[in-house]
């Protein structure tokens, strides 16, 4: 466990930038107490300083998780974004779509939000910009990004792609052994 | 009458106008005059309709006249209109109403016949025991035949062919040819709805069919294209199936309707519904299939065709409300279930079923909740449901046992054996009353708390709160529709189920909601009176009465103490005669006496039997009633005995009132002094009673059980109630047995009753103005009465808020610690009792008052029912208010305690306190072990290690910061304008453009100090000139010094001689220095306001350099800077640096400007301010800018603009056209002067 480079950091920072713009600030400088991003076994946990200490007492290799993983480094050195950082990101999330209680389980089953399960769009939503899934009862379904903006949106036709998915709560379950 | 339509008013247009524009033609009778607006309430559209009686002539002319007339600002455009839909409508509804009377005539008139036919004996057309061919008595035209059939003589139309136009056809020629056909069966005819067959088959579609069973209507066909309508068009008269080969391909869709419909039917529709638009759509049935389509569609389809179009946008401060699922009315944005989701294709659940699912709900979970609703209503505080359910509870519990006990009692019959049964509640209480009356009741009192535990004081005020307000009428009435059911089912039994009694409490809130309709006791009797019932009830109250005289069955106790008493009336001894012989059977008194206890259930069952009345179902009642008759007969009249007999009591007290009053011709007696008689004569009665040998000892207890069950809980008031309703009301006990918890408001609401049922009997004995001024004096007795206690209501509660907010005054001050010890609790407790002694002796008297303002208005159910209201809360008050005022200081001091108790403790502060904090906490908030900040250890031994830990905390700080600033370089701007916050001042940009002034800012305080220096400088300015006339002298010495200088700067002395001789010029006399300056080389005032502009430039860049400031006033003060330039060259003095060879001289001159500029607000030197005003001063002198147009316009002026040659080719040009203008206009004067010479 190590902290990030500045580097990793910063991959790290655009993709979450993505979803909550400068709300990252409010992550990283937490009025509650010290919080920080800590790399382990490419994935980036996301804990208290208290945690830290306490895991410290832990080696490296026997360690599986601390704190809330916010996601991995691919091999290639990019940022994925698990569905576990969902609880820190949703709250701070800028544009948001909220999908249909119809399509919701296609979403939560790993598919893109098509424009016929789409309930409602923050406006102003750029093209490719982060998005947090949420139920038409506000319920934080998952991560995707948007694949055409909000006036796009409104034309299409009910088959396209508005969302892609990126990640979904479903994958609590999908992939159990693999989120940590 | 004509309607008309008169559309393009305007706005402004009145009903009055058009009355009077249209009055002309024929009389107005009605101006409906609309305004349509737009959402923003903007009218755009105003018409109107106008009926109005006009002739056909008249109406042409109107048209003719008006139409399309231009009247206040709107063409007038006039239209005969239908009709108001309304007075169609009630045309219609009056000629459905003729047509409807039509027919009854004819059919009255068949009743009569039948009647007629009846009366002489004839049944169903069959004359019994008559002659065959006899006439029916009284009616010519009917003949007896065989069998005793009346038959009708006809008179036959002949055919066309005969003679004879009618056949008279006589039946008693044929009366013997009539057979019968069927001898076993009568000849009743079966209604055709029964005439009924078997048809045999199977169970596919046309089987069902000819059975009748049709599948459900479907609303709309499937139609693909414009044939396929023409087909269905086709096929609208003919069958179902040539429908559904006319649309084969439709067919799945459509599928030949058999029983069931497949689930995805009504999809296609959805499909089909969508389409339609498309296609036009012209015959009315197809309009009507296709709305019911999309009817049908809106409930069945999903809504997918629907949300696409409405997408959402939400803004970004859009609020997410997590959890709102639980929210029913959310209900579709639920998650979808996978259930929902396979099962979204079928049609969502009709919302019906969801509406009819509450009410079912509230029919299954009973009158409870609909009770409670309307008991919060009436209620004053929460906690009476607590109350009331308890009191509930215990009644349902205690109920049966009684009820049981009842029954066996009832069907025995015995006396021995019920009295046995019955007694066992009551045997206590004769004893005890024998002892003394006080006491006694407190007795009861306990053992009927023994009996029922949960009761406690609040219940009972607050039940009494519930009922105050509470009309007993109603209850009846209430009571009796419930009951109706159950005697229904009990009828068969001589006594009422329990659950009557039970049940009866769970109607008693309904009751009590249904004052609502009619708070005042006459307005419910008129209710009661409109319905059928009532009539029954009165009459049954008038059958009971005269059974009663019949029968002779008064109150034998009461009377015994009415002799007691030593009343003297005729009345009374006539009822006193028959109590004594009533008495003489005591036999059966005895036996009413010990079902006494039983009362309510008698009760009950007199309002099952009244419910039944109301209900209208005669049958059951009559049943009942028959066999009911000998019961009630015991039981009504025994209720009414008790009733009576309080009656009787009131009466008495009345009586004896009145004959004091009257007597004594004294107008009111002391209250006070008439409540105590009325008290002791209570109290008297009943210790007569225990006297009155065993009959009547029994019947005592019977009453004072109930009594004591009333005052169930130990608390003076109620005892003092209960003795008085002891004293007054034996079947209020009933009720309060019921619910025990409540005393004085169900004895006010019986003695309601009682008031309806006595009001006949006491109009005998007394005259009617008698009574009337008894009313009156009871009226006014009353409302004195309620006025003080309102005061003493009011008095009291102030008294108990004082006591209670003292109480919890140290509370809230002491206790750092919630205490939640019985202590204070007892001390509450004790407080509160105080209290409501003291209210009860300073209400008691009231009490009685009312009490006895109540028995004497018998009549005025209005007064008495506001009393009972009044009483209720007298009795409430004590315990309410205390609970309510008490409640509130609580919550007062919980305020300022929450107000307080987040806040952090000074012990707490700090981490020390913090660690005390945790202390504590592990001991709990026992005040025993608290801890103190003795038990702290020393903190230095910890912040060591706290101080190692700390570089960690550095570590995380500076990745922190790290972070912060990679985040920084992620977001890119907009992160720095956050981080650069720190560097505020230094750097700030201001777009000028989008700068405006703000008086409320105070960084724009700059802008406004320029204009009030501009209007200082008009007095400032003479002063000025005056100095500066001063001041040439001494400038000129310094002038040389300066000189010198600018020769070095611009190095051309000839500049320096022009300035100089300006210099003193500009002083003395401004506008020929404008002069001079224009005449004198603007070059020069060029080149040095250049280099000034060049220098200002280079200050300005040095600003950039170092601060960036860019500022809106930046440039004024920069060409301040130069302007103060030009003037300080004379104020200053002797500068000791060579200022003209610095070229940063300038800028730290325009720096120390801004400076001074920002300073100014706040006390700069006078010094700098004189500068500062002396600048616009200079300003207004100094005429020539840096981008001054005369500069530059100036010099071309001493130029020609153009050549010489240019010039005078233009004037050739110009010349030549001149001349010509003038050539023509010489001819045409010339033709002029012809033409006019011609002439």
């Amino acid at each position: 466990m190590r902290p990030l480079t500045e580097e990793e950091t910063k991959t790290m920072f655009e993709k979450l930038s993505k979803y909550i713009g400068e709300n990252i600030k409010l992550l990283v400088d937490r009025p509650d107490g010290t919080y920080c991003f800590r790399l382990q076994n490419d994935r980036v946990y996301y804990m208290s300083e208290k945690i830290l200490k306490l895991a410290t007492n832990i080696s490296r290799d026997k360690l599986v998780s601390v704190g809330t993983c916010f996601g991995k480094f691919t091999k290639t050195n990019k940022f994925r974004l698990h569905i576990t950082a969902l609880d820190f990101l949703a709250p701070y999330a800028k544009f948001k779509v909220w999908v249909k209680p119809g399509a919701e389980q296609s979403f939560l089953y790993g598919n893109h939000v098509l424009k016929s399960g789409l309930g409602r769009i923050t406006e102003n939503t750029q093209q490719y910009q982060g998005v947090v899934v949420y139920s038409m009862a506000d319920v934080p379904l998952g991560f995707g990004v948007a694949a055409k903006n909000t006036q796009e949106c409104r034309r299409v036709d009910p088959m396209s792609i508005v969302v892609f998915h990126q990640a979904d709560v479903g994958e609590f379950i999908r992939n159990e052994d693999t989120l940590t | 009458m004509r309607r008309l339509y008169v559309g393009g008013l305007s706005h402004t247009v009145t009903q009055k106008d058009l009355k009077d524009r249209f009055g002309k033609f024929g009389e107005v009778e009605d101006v409906e005059l609309r305004t349509r607006t737009d959402e923003e309430g903007v009218p755009y559209k105003t018409f109107s309709y106008i009926n109005i009686n006009i002739s056909d002539a008249d109406l042409k002319k109107c048209l003719t006249v008006l139409n399309k007339s231009k009247w206040k600002g709107g063409t007038l455009q006039i239209e005969t209109a239908k009709e108001s839909f309304l007075d169609r409508l009630a045309e219609e509804r009056e000629a459905a109403e003729e047509q409807r009377q039509q027919p009854r005539v004819v059919e009255d008139k068949r009743q009569k016949m039948l009647d007629s036919l009846s009366k002489a004996g004839v049944e169903n057309f069959t004359m019994k025991a008559a002659v065959p061919g006899t006439e029916v008595p009284g009616h010519k035209d009917w003949v007896v035949s065989k069998f005793g059939r009346v038959l009708p003589v006809l008179q036959l139309q002949g055919q066309k062919g005969s003679k004879a136009r009618t056949l008279k056809y006589d039946p008693s020629k044929y009366s013997h040819n009539i057979r019968r056909l069927d001898r076993t069966a009568e000849d009743q005819p079966t209604p055709v709805t029964q005439l009924t067959w078997e048809v045999q088959g199977g169970d596919d579609d046309i089987s069902k069919k000819r059975r009748g069973e049709f599948p459900p209507f479907e609303p709309s066909r499937p139609k693909k294209s414009r044939t396929d309508k023409v087909n269905s068009h086709n096929a609208v008269g003919q069958t179902r199936l040539k429908q559904s080969v006319n649309s084969v391909n439709h067919r799945e869709i459509y599928p030949l309707t058999n029983g069931y419909e497949p689930p995805t039917n009504h999809r296609p529709a959805q499909r089909k519904e969508v389409r339609y638009p498309g296609s036009d759509v012209d015959s009315d049935e197809e309009i009507r299939r296709m709305v019911a389509a999309q009817d049908s569609s809106r409930f069945t389809l999903g809504r997918k065709e629907e949300d696409e179009d409405n997408l959402e946008v939400v803004g970004l401060d859009y609020l997410v409300r997590a959890g709102r699922k639980d929210d029913e009315g959310e209900n579709d944005y639920d998650s979808a279930d996978t259930d929902e989701l396979l099962a979204s294709k079928k049609p969502p659940l009709t919302s019906t079923q969801e509406r009819l699912t509450p009410p079912t709900e509230n029919h299954l979970s009973g009158n409870d909740t609909d009770r409670r609703k309307k008991k919060k209503k009436t209620r004053t505080a929460g906690e009476e449901e607590e109350s009331s359910a308890k009191a509930e509870d215990q009644l349902t519990s205690r109920k049966p046992s009684s009820e049981q006990q009842r029954e066996d009692s009832g069907k025995k019959s015995s006396q021995g054996q019920s009295e046995k049964i019955v007694v066992i509640p009551v045997v206590e209480a004769p004893h005890s009353e024998s002892d003394s009356d006080e006491d006694e009741e407190e007795e009861e009192d306990e053992d009927e708390e023994e009996l029922d535990l949960a009761n406690d004081s609040d219940s009972d005020s607050d039940y009494d709160a519930m009922f105050a307000n509470v009309t007993h009428l109603e209850i009846s009435l209430a009571d009796l529709q419930r009951i109706a059911e159950e005697s229904e089912q009990t009828s068969e039994t001589t006594t009422p189920s329990i659950p009557g009694s039970s049940s009866e409490q769970e109607h008693k809130p309904k009751s009590a909601s249904a004052p609502k309709k009619g708070t005042t006791p006459e307005e419910i009797l008129a209710s009661i009176m409109a319905e059928d019932s009532s009539e029954d009830e009165q009459t049954m109250r008038k059958k009971k009465k005269k059974r009663k005289a019949a029968m002779s069955m008064p109150l034998p106790a009461f009377q015994g103490t009415k002799t007691l008493n030593k009343e003297s009336e005729l009345e009374d001894s006539q009822r006193r005669h028959e109590g004594e012989e009533e008495g003489g059977e005591e036999v059966k008194k005895q036996k009413l006496d010990s079902e006494a206890p039983q009362l309510n259930l008698h009760e009950t069952d007199s309002k099952t039997t009244r419910m039944t009345r109301e209900a209208g179902r005669e049958t059951t009642e009559s049943s009942e009633e028959e066999e009911e008759e000998e019961e009630e007969g015991k039981t009504e009249e025994e209720q009414e005995d008790e009733e009576e007999e309080e009656k009787e009591d009131k009466k008495e007290v009345v009586k004896d009132k009145d004959a004091q009053g009257v007597g004594n011709t004294e107008k009111t007696e002391p209250d006070s002094s008439s409540s105590s008689d009325e008290d002791d004569d209570e109290e008297e009665e009943e210790g007569e009673v225990t006297k009155t040998g065993p009959s009547v000892l029994t019947k005592a207890a019977a009453k004072a059980s109930p009594s004591s069950s009333t005052s169930s809980s130990g608390e003076d008031e109620d005892k003092l109630v209960s003795a008085k309703v002891a004293a007054k009301a034996a079947p209020p006990p009933a009720h309060q047995s019921e619910s025990s918890s409540s005393s004085s408001s169900s004895s006010s609401s019986e003695e309601e009753e009682e008031e309806e049922r006595p009001a006949p009997l006491h109009r005998v004995p007394l005259g009617a103005k008698e009574e009337e001024e008894r009313q009156r004096e009871a009226n006014m007795r009353r409302l004195a009465a309620v006025q003080q206690r309102q005061k003493e209501t009011e008095e009291h509660k102030k008294l108990i808020q004082g006591a209670l907010a003292n109480l919890d005054g140290p509370a809230a001050g002491g206790g750092k610690h919630i205490v939640f010890g019985s202590d204070d609790d007892d001390d509450d407790d004790e407080e509160e009792k105080q209290q409501v002694t003291l209210g009860v002796t300073a209400s008691k008297k009231t009490l009685f008052q009312d009490s006895q303002s109540e028995e004497e208005a018998t009549d005025d159910e209005a007064a008495a029912n506001k009393e009972g209201g009044e009483k209720g809360k007298v009795h409430l008050k004590p315990s309410v208010s205390q609970l309510f005022s008490g409640s509130e200081d609580e919550e007062d001091g919980d305020e300022e305690e929450d107000s307080s108790r987040f806040d952090i403790r000074p012990q707490f502060e700090g981490r020390a306190g913090q660690k005390l904090m945790e202390l504590q906490s592990r001991f709990g908030t026992d005040e025993r072990f608290r801890m103190d900040s003795r038990f702290l250890e020393d903190d230095n031994k910890e912040e060591e290690p706290e101080k190692k830990t700390s570089v960690d905390d550095e570590a995380l700080e500076e990745e922190r910061k790290k972070n912060l600033s990679i985040l920084q370089s992620v977001l890119g701007s907009s992160q720095q304008t956050s981080s650069s916050k720190t560097s505020v001042k230094a750097k700030t940009f201001r777009d000028v453009s989008a700068l405006h002034y703000d008086p409320s800012k105070e960084e724009h305080a700059a802008f406004e100090t320029k204009t009030e220096e501009t209007k200082e400088s008009k007095a400032a300015r003479r002063r000025k000139r005056e100095e500066a006339q001063k001041l040439p002298e001494v400038s000129k010495e310094i002038y040389y010094d300066v000189s010198g200088d600018l020769k070095a700067v611009f190095g051309a002395s000839k500049d320096e001689v022009t300035e100089e001789e300006e210099k003193p010029n500009w002083d003395q006399e401004e506008e020929e220095e404008e002069e001079e300056e224009e005449e004198g080389d603007p070059k020069n005032e060029q080149s040095t306001l250049l280099s000034s502009l060049l220098s200002a430039d280079q200050s300005a860049e040095k600003d950039e350099s170092s601060g960036f400031k860019f500022s809106f006033f930046g440039d004024e003060t920069e060409t301040e800077s130069k302007q103060t330039e030009e003037y300080k060259v004379e104020s200053i003095q002797a500068p000791k640096v060579s200022w003209q060879q610095d070229p940063r001289f300038h800028d730290s001159s325009s720096e120390e400007d801004e400076e001074e500029q920002e300073e100014d607000e706040t006390q700069s030197s006078i010094t700098a301010k004189t500068a500062e005003e002396e600048t616009p001063s200079n300003n207004h002198r100094f005429f020539f800018f840096l981008e001054d147009s005369r500069l530059t316009e100036g010099p071309r002026l001493f130029c020609r603009p153009a050549h010489l040659e240019e010039q005078r080719e233009q004037w050739e040009e110009r010349r030549t056209a001149l001349r010509q203008e003038y050539r023509k206009k010489h001819k045409d004067a010339r033709k002029k002067v012809k033409s006019s010479q011609k002439s």
